[in-house]
């Protein structure tokens, strides 16, 4: 074997790595130029492009081949570490894990020191790469994945990466990044490779790499044929608007395939006839709730798709093993939603959420009209938020923005406490029964309140730094539970809560 | 021995109110307290050896003789002392094993799920298994859940599983720190906290940093254990980055450490969701998963451990309900009703002498009751009651015996105990009974709490039960019979009643006897092409309409009966009668001595259970002669005099003052009040001092603080 000035890696080990990687093609083979050791390797690499586009695993796929590929001719010339950022918590944490993978990947047996700073890194790496003998051709591939992502790194850690290459001359260093800026590695001159996202075309071409099971009364072949057109119809409804990216389509399609395809297993349609399903299904593809990952994939009976990934039909296969858990759980959703926060909550801890959030909402000014029964029998309220707006809108000089579509203000505990006293007589009614007996600041509202604030409904502003007892009557606290949630709970007690609302 | 004087209690340790007189140069605002010594400090000695020694000596010389001291002034006898105490030290641990065994039952569907959906997950690729357990809001109870799911999935299998809980996990490196800890510390067996340099050093030298989760997957390679599970006990309370983070990097892992999660959740599924990031939630292949609710654990632990028939105390209506009404309304788990029912268990053991009397016939005689019980027995409501009640019924003799004779009203008393057992075996038969028509639709802790206050009556007006029976078919009176001689023949273990088919021949006897009736009349009817129907069925009355030139017609008819519907009517007359005979009770208050064997006291529960210390504060404050007893304030009635300590008079003062105090305008007024012209005569230094330390008490309780709007002012924080 000559050494030959420029040499590209075999071809089969492209095209292999092509039909894994399909739509790939020319970052595959430009990647492979500039990686190879016999080809034009770089000091630095840049690859860029967003989330799933291949970059990591045709990085790796590839690297795994030049590795093994080059073991037949003249000992190994190429190996390479990766190291994932999400996987590291802090920056020595990442230094730590690139010596380790890098000794794990040269076979060096020397048990490494301890490395906290980039400098260490430089000394480690250089006495496994620089000052230990190797072929001429050798080549050292270090793969930061995600490093854009990495936690605590310092302002220095990826130019000084970039740098390690000129102190090593070995070694080529690759970057894996969503978006970089320009000249982020305050070095010149770093090729960059973009894995652009996938169009309409490659997006089908992929997805018709891995049709479904055929469906009963079809042929393979029908199936895929179908699955390749419905997944373009997918990509047209919803791709553009909804997911953009590889695993959201492939979701979308496979949470879409068993309603789309439910007449064909009814039987009232042929899998040739395109448009007609296509029309029966037209509601699913206008739904864009569909899409939503829930993370309740088991309990929730049919509208929720199951959202497993690559799998296209998760209904069958996902539910199937768990099918003696799965109706008992449904039937109990559908006979009582105990898991209701109205139900969960005990009457206290309702109220003094109730409270809460009226003084979340409420301006303090407005309390004495709101909770002051001295002029009046009854209390003077005014209507919330639909009434306002539907009447006023020719009057307003100015448009204000509802309050309760604002985000909830703090509030002083006293006041929360002047309202629940004020309003548990009115709202509860078995307190007015017992006459009233119960003092607002008895262990069991403090014990509710310190429930809720367990539960992150209520939330203490200013947390650790603004200090003190959390039962301090001066502390600020804000409420954190959402309209829905609190109109809810207040019907769940036979409260209008909008009625206690002003603008 | 120095200890023992330790632990006795101090006369100071349980005065309603403690004066405390630091100024002892006597300016009279303070009554003197007596120059008693400043009590010894108490310190625990060696409490280790303590404990190791308390083992053995627990075993002969028994705990009871700790804290349990004679009553009547002292004069209680020690066997009684001791009787009383060993009661307590049986009764409640057999109780406590069957409420946790009841709590530990109540869990055990949910386990069973959890483990079935983590088998099962295992073959999900890509995503984390993730279980949300809807626990409630009550955290104190999550605990025992967690305990058990530990159990249970470490069972046999190689998994490692892992309680993270908000307070210990403030940071994702903390996060970590625990998770390979815990689950590293376990393989390496029970050498407690084993050291940390063993956990992080991998198999080739290598170092791992402490929340490096490669060395988890060494370890766990090592160990060629599976799967790693992560509770979440409290996820609410944790960060939402920090959850965030702890996903992602699971994710990211997932291929080499199989993780799985388990989340406690409080509120909703759907709030949770709300909090995580879309791309975070992909993650996740999770099922929703439901504990039983409070309402029935409820409902369970009070039929084995209030109303079961192994409750040797039985706890009065009043104290019931508010305890049952507590758990609905506060936010109060599980464990405080059970906490509570100990209380109540020690509250009367400890404190009515006449508890003696719960004791079975084996240990209980005649020279263990004193003249002290009998006099205290001649002093019960119960007992006047029941003179009374003898005296009514002529039984004059009886009434004359039970006031002169003590032997013969010891008798009486040690007879108690066997009709104690008789009345409640009647009341829990009868309720069972009602519970078995399966007609009312109240719950059993109401149930219970009514017979024991009301008594069952089934003739009286407010009993609901004896007119759906009527009103009931042929077919469902056949199965009512059947599910009453079922109850009657198998009793209830919940309750731990024991079937009473041999005590109840005749109830049986007639029982079947109606059955057979109208199983035959059914026959009857069939034949004659007739629905078999009684006087009291809804269709008996029949509204007509008629149309007569174009008018309609409205008339009522009674049905005709049959013959057949006759007799039916008259069965279920005879059924009625026999059950609502079969099924009575009267009120636990009518019995002679309920006070030995009930307790129904609300007092010191709400005080231990649910204290007010805001409005103790100020009532304290506002009326401080109430808890001095000093005779210089006697005639302020609840207005602000001179003689009055100087936070209580500050707090007058406070209490008239707006949001906004003037310290200054605060001294003059109150130097006015105490100045050398008024009563005390105090002069301008003293006053000053007593001033100042009377604000500062005020704003360590909590009633004012500095104000940053205003200079040289403070800031009301107390309105209601």
């Amino acid at each position: 074997m000559t050494n030959a000035l420029f040499q590209l890696p075999d071809e089969l080990v492209l095209t292999t790595l092509a039909q894994a990687f399909p739509c790939r093609d020319s970052q595959i083979r430009a990647l492979a130029t500039l990686l190879h050791p016999s080809a034009a390797p770089c000091r630095n690499l840049v690859l860029y492009g967003t989330e799933a586009t291949g970059k990591s695993a045709i990085t790796t796929a590839l690297l795994e081949k030049l590795e093994t590929d080059d073991v037949d001719n003249e000992g190994p010339s190429l190996k390479f570490a990766i190291v994932s950022s999400v996987e590291c918590i802090t920056s020595r944490h990442l230094f730590e894990s690139i010596v380790g993978k890098a000794a794990a990947a040269l076979s060096w047996d020397r048990a490494p020191s301890k490395c906290e700073t980039v400098s260490q890194l430089a000394v480690e790496l250089s006495k496994m790469l620089k000052y230990t003998s190797r072929s001429e051709s050798f080549r050292f591939v270090l793969v930061s994945d995600g490093i854009d992502r990495q936690r605590e790194a310092p302002p220095t850690l990826l130019p000084a990466l970039a740098r390690l290459s000129e102190i090593i001359p070995c070694l080529t260093t690759v970057f894996i990044v969503t978006s970089p800026p320009a000249n982020f590695l305050r070095t010149s001159f770093v090729p960059h490779i973009h894995f652009p996202n996938y169009t309409k075309a490659e997006f089908v071409t992929i997805l018709a790499t891995d049709p479904p099971v055929a469906l009963p009364n079809t042929t393979a072949q029908e199936t895929a044929d179908l699955w390749a057109r419905f997944a373009a119809a997918v990509h047209d409804a919803l791709a553009r608007a909804a997911s953009r990216t590889l695993p959201s389509v492939k979701h979308a399609c496979s949470a879409l395939w068993p309603r789309f395809t439910a007449p064909i297993l009814a039987g009232t349609h042929a899998p040739r006839e395109f448009s007609k399903l296509l029309v029966a299904a037209r509601v699913y593809f206008h739904d864009e709730r569909l899409l939503d990952p829930g993370i309740v994939a088991l309990a929730v009976p049919a509208p929720q798709p199951t959202s497993n990934g690559t799998n296209p039909t998760p209904a069958a296969n996902g539910t199937a093993p768990l099918l003696p858990t799965t109706p008992t759980q449904t039937l109990k959703a559908a006979a009582a939603p105990t898991t209701d926060l109205a139900s969960l909550l005990p009457t206290t801890a309702r109220l003094l959420l109730l409270a809460a959030y009226l003084a979340s909402h409420n301006a303090t000014r407005h309390d004495l009209v709101l909770f002051s029964t001295h002029h009046h029998g009854r209390r003077r309220r005014r209507g919330g938020l639909s009434v306002g707006v539907g009447r006023g809108r020719g009057r307003s000089k100015h448009r204000k923005i509802a309050r309760k579509l604002l985000g909830a203000h703090a509030f002083v505990l006293e006041r929360m406490m002047a309202i629940f006293a004020a309003v548990r007589g009115e709202w509860d009614a078995k307190f007015l029964e017992s006459g009233g007996g119960e003092a607002t600041d008895a262990a069991d509202v403090g014990m509710a309140i310190a429930t809720l604030a367990s539960l992150r409904l209520l939330v203490r502003v200013g947390g650790a730094q603004a200090g003190g007892d959390p039962m301090d009557r001066g502390g600020k606290w804000r409420v954190n539970a959402g309209w829905e949630v609190v109109r809810g709970l207040g019907r769940s007690m036979g409260v209008e809560v909008e009625d206690w609302l002003i603008e | 021995m120095a200890e023992i004087d330790d632990h006795t209690f101090q006369e100071d340790d349980h005065r309603a109110a403690y004066v405390s007189n630091p100024l002892s140069d006597g300016t009279a605002a303070v009554p003197s307290a007596g120059a008693a010594p400043r009590p010894a400090k108490r310190r625990r000695v060696s409490a280790k050896k303590e404990v190791v020694n308390g083992r053995s000596e627990d075993q002969t010389s028994g705990p009871v003789d700790v804290g349990f001291l004679p009553l009547f002034n002292g004069q209680e006898s020690p066997g009684a002392v001791k009787l009383r105490g060993e009661l307590f030290e049986t009764a409640w641990p057999v109780l406590e094993g069957r409420i946790q065994n009841v709590l530990r039952e109540a869990n055990r569907n949910t386990l069973d799920e959890v483990s079935t959906f983590l088998r099962a997950a295992e073959g999900e690729k890509g995503k984390i298994p993730a279980g949300f357990i809807i626990t409630g809001p009550n955290i104190a109870s999550q605990d025992l859940l967690f305990e058990q799911l530990a159990e249970t999935l470490c069972k046999g299998s190689q998994t490692r599983f892992v309680r993270l809980r908000s307070a210990e996990a403030p940071n994702l490196k903390a996060a970590l720190k625990k998770i390979i800890r815990d689950a590293t510390v376990r393989v390496a067996g029970d050498d407690e906290e084993g050291d940390d340099v063993e956990v992080s050093v991998g198999q080739d030298g290598r170092k791992y940093l402490d929340y490096d989760l490669e060395a988890l997957h060494v370890s766990l390679k090592l160990q060629q254990s599976g799967r790693v599970i992560v509770a979440f006990q409290d996820s609410e309370a944790f960060d939402n980055g920090l959850l965030t983070d702890l996903i992602a990097l699971f994710h990211s892992w997932h291929d080499r450490i199989q993780f799985s999660l388990l989340f406690g959740i409080a509120t909703s599924v759907e709030l949770f969701q709300a909090r995580l990031l879309k791309s975070i939630a992909r993650h996740l292949f999770g099922a929703q998963f439901d504990v039983v609710q409070a309402g029935s654990v409820l409902d369970s632990v009070f039929k084995s451990a209030v109303a079961g028939s192994h409750a040797l105390l039985r706890l009065g209506p009043s104290l019931l309900r508010s305890l049952v009404e507590r758990q609905q309304d506060q936010v109060a788990g599980i464990q405080v009703f059970i906490s509570s029912l100990k209380y109540a268990y020690m509250c009367h053991l400890y404190a009515n002498p006449l508890s003696v009397l719960l004791a079975d016939d084996a240990h209980i005689n005649r020279e263990l009751l004193q003249p002290e019980h009998i006099e205290a027995v001649r002093s019960l409501e119960s007992f006047k009651t029941h003179v009374e009640a003898s005296v009514e019924a002529r039984q004059l003799s009886h009434a004359q015996s039970l006031l002169d004779d003590d032997d013969y009203l010891a008798e009486q008393i040690l007879e108690q105990n066997q009709k104690r057992r008789d009345y409640l075996v009647q009341l829990l038969r009868s309720l069972h009974l009602i519970a078995a028509t399966g007609l009312i639709s109240t719950p059993f802790t109401d149930l219970y709490v009514t017979a024991l206050s009301e008594g069952i009556d089934l003739t009286s007006e407010k009993a609901s039960v004896l007119d759906p029976l009527r009103r009931l078919g042929p077919n469902e009176i056949v199965s009512l019979i059947h599910h009453l001689l079922n109850a009657i023949e198998i009793g209830s273990p919940e309750l731990d009643l024991q079937g009473w088919g041999p005590d109840a021949d005749e109830l049986v006897a007639s029982l079947a006897e109606i059955r057979d009736e109208v199983e035959a009349l059914v026959e009857r009817a069939k034949d004659s092409r007739k629905t078999l129907k009684s006087k009291y069925s809804a269709q008996s009355r029949v509204l007509r309409t008629t149309v007569v030139a174009q008018k309609v017609q409205l008339s009522r008819d009674t049905a005709t009966l049959t013959d057949e519907d006759r007799e039916f009517t008259e069965a279920i007359d005879r059924l009625a009668d026999l059950f609502s005979r079969s099924v009575n009770c009267e009120p636990v208050t009518s019995r002679f001595l309920h006070e030995a064997w009930v307790y129904d006291s609300k007092s010191p529960y709400r005080d231990v259970f649910v204290p007010r210390p805001g409005t103790t504060l100020s009532r304290a404050l506002s009326r401080p002669n109430d808890y001095l007893g000093c005779a210089c304030c006697s005639k302020a009635n609840g207005t602000v005099t001179a003689t009055m300590p100087t936070t209580a008079v500050l707090y007058h003062l406070y209490l008239e003052a707006g949001a906004l105090i003037n310290v200054a305008d605060l001294w003059s007024a109150y130097y006015a009040l105490v100045s050398d012209e008024s009563d005390i005569g105090m002069d301008e230094r003293t006053a000053l001092v007593h001033f100042y330390r009377g604000l500062g008490e005020l704003r360590a309780m909590g009633f004012v603080k500095q104000s940053k709007k205003k200079a040289d002012h403070i800031a009301k924080l107390k309105w209601i």
